[in-house]
């Protein structure tokens, strides 16, 4: 294998041994997926528990990884290998996203095969949204990773900026059924542009706009925490 | 053959001078130590020696190579174990060799590593549960995965019981015993007698001696290389 291939597995495989994480990113939206399995519109909630569980690991999970990887010098020593500290968080990203994928297939899986949801209309747009959405999260992720001082510091700034997220961007609960105001705060989020693309190519016509947003904001992401970013603290 | 050399070598943080003009060359197959209080500027120099700092002037060449210019492909050829340096917490023993083993294009075998160093009874344990020693001990050994000819190590023992230091002394002495060249910062300075065929005594970010322990206690007409220190770095205030 190569190092980079092997890096990644172990990233996944550490983050699958952090049981409350598993529990967050694929209990927790099937639990809702559960709880409203009574109702008629279920195709509408299943994109956003997509978003949901992309946003517990990119923005919530991966900060605090990588700011206990700094404090704990983790990066340092890396920087002593013929690895780059950089294709750490290159790993990250990439466990990220594979776990996310794993836990959308459980998501999905149980959404159309256990309570009848209709299969989505476009899967190709769907695919791209799902990219773009994980991603956007895991961008976010880094940029909090940057902005925030200590390990602990990240994880609660990651906390703090992913449970607004999940809940006012229409992920937990869609936005139509908001307050008008409570909506008009969405507007705000990044997350909201994940589940707007999510929705589109599941059940609705996809368009343009939230995949160029999702894009910026990547880019805005991305920039941010190279510029940002320390290696040490 | 000449492994290590560093000419002259300046760095400053801000208004500190970490490391002021230092000079030395390590032999291949020597070990060599640096010794002196905290913040002599020890640290600052591997650190440059790993390509981990760029100096502000100074050269510094290991196995021939710049180590800010040419990091990655020195670091195929060198080892090192970081003060305080630790790994993710869930890592297990022996998945962080085969791991480590991994980034190099020429590793040692890595359950041999783990047998020498006796890793192999905590194999499964995650890096977090491991006691002080052991961690250093496997610090220590991932140092050594990639079968490297430069090793540095600093801090070998703090924070190791008595025991666990002289196991660790004996496995030094077998890595010498390999030809492998060796860095050592320690501010034991029993350590250091044992251990180092030459060391440089650092002070304020100078070196204030450098030579065999035998030729500072004899230049100091002293008994052991303790005091031999002492009476450098009070001579040098």
């Amino acid at each position: 294998m190569r190092p980079f291939t092997h890096l990644a597995a172990m990233e996944l495989k550490l983050l699958a041994r952090d049981s409350g994480n598993v529990f967050f990113m694929v209990a927790l939206p099937l639990l809702l997926l559960i709880l409203n399995s009574e109702n008629k519109t279920l195709t509408n909630f299943l994109p956003g528990y997509i978003a949901m569980a992309l946003a517990i690991g990119g923005i919530n999970t991966l900060p605090g990884v990588i700011g206990s990887y700094r404090e704990g010098k983790v990066l340092r020593r890396l920087a002593t290998t013929p690895i780059s500290p950089l294709a750490l968080l290159g790993a990250q990203f990439v466990a990220q996203m594979v776990l996310g994928l794993l836990a959308t297939l459980i998501i999905v899986g149980a959404g159309i095969l256990v309570f009848g949801v209709d299969p989505p209309r476009h899967p190709l747009s769907l695919a791209l949204a799902f990219l773009l959405c994980s991603t956007m999260a895991n961008t976010l992720g880094f940029l909090i990773a940057s902005v925030a001082r200590t390990a602990i510091s990240a994880g609660v700034m990651g906390l703090m900026v992913m449970f607004p997220s999940i809940f006012l961007a229409g992920a937990a609960v869609p936005r139509g059924g908001l307050p008008e105001s409570v909506q008009r705060v969405g507007d705000f989020l990044p997350l909201t542009y994940g589940v707007t693309a999510l929705r589109q190519g599941w059940f609705e016509t996809p368009t343009l706009m939230p995949f160029l947003l999702l894009i910026g904001i990547i880019v805005i992401c991305t920039a941010g925490a190279a510029f940002l970013f320390r290696w040490d603290r | 053959m000449t492994a290590i050399e560093v000419k002259d070598l300046h760095k400053r943080y801000g208004e500190t001078l970490a490391v002021d003009g230092v000079s030395f060359t390590v032999a291949a197959g020597e070990t060599f130590g640096l010794v002196g209080r905290n913040g002599a500027g020890k640290t600052t120099t591997v650190e440059c020696l790993l390509g981990l700092r760029r100096p502000d002037s100074g050269t510094v060449r290991v196995l021939g190579l710049d180590p800010a210019r040419q990091r990655r492909t020195l670091a195929q050829r060198t080892g090192a174990q970081l003060q305080e340096s630790a790994l993710p917490a869930r890592l297990r023993v022996g998945e962080a060799l085969r791991l480590f083993a991994a980034f190099y294009r020429r590793p040692a075998d890595w359950r041999r590593v783990m047998e020498q160093w006796d890793l192999e009874p905590m194999r499964d344990k995650a890096f977090g549960d491991l006691s002080g020693g052991q961690k250093q001990r496997l610090q220590l050994a991932l140092a050594l995965v990639g079968d490297p000819e430069v090793v540095v190590l600093d801090e070998l023992t703090t924070g190791l019981d008595p025991v666990a230091r002289r196991d660790t002394w004996t496995l030094i002495g077998d890595l010498k015993a390999s030809g492998t060249t060796a860095v050592l910062v320690s501010h034991f300075m029993d350590e250091a007698e044992v251990l180092c065929d030459r060391v440089a005594v650092f002070d304020r970010g100078r070196i204030i001696a450098m030579g065999t322990p035998q030729e500072l206690i004899q230049q100091t007409g002293t008994n052991s290389l303790d005091q031999a220190y002492i009476a450098l770095a009070r001579a040098a205030r």
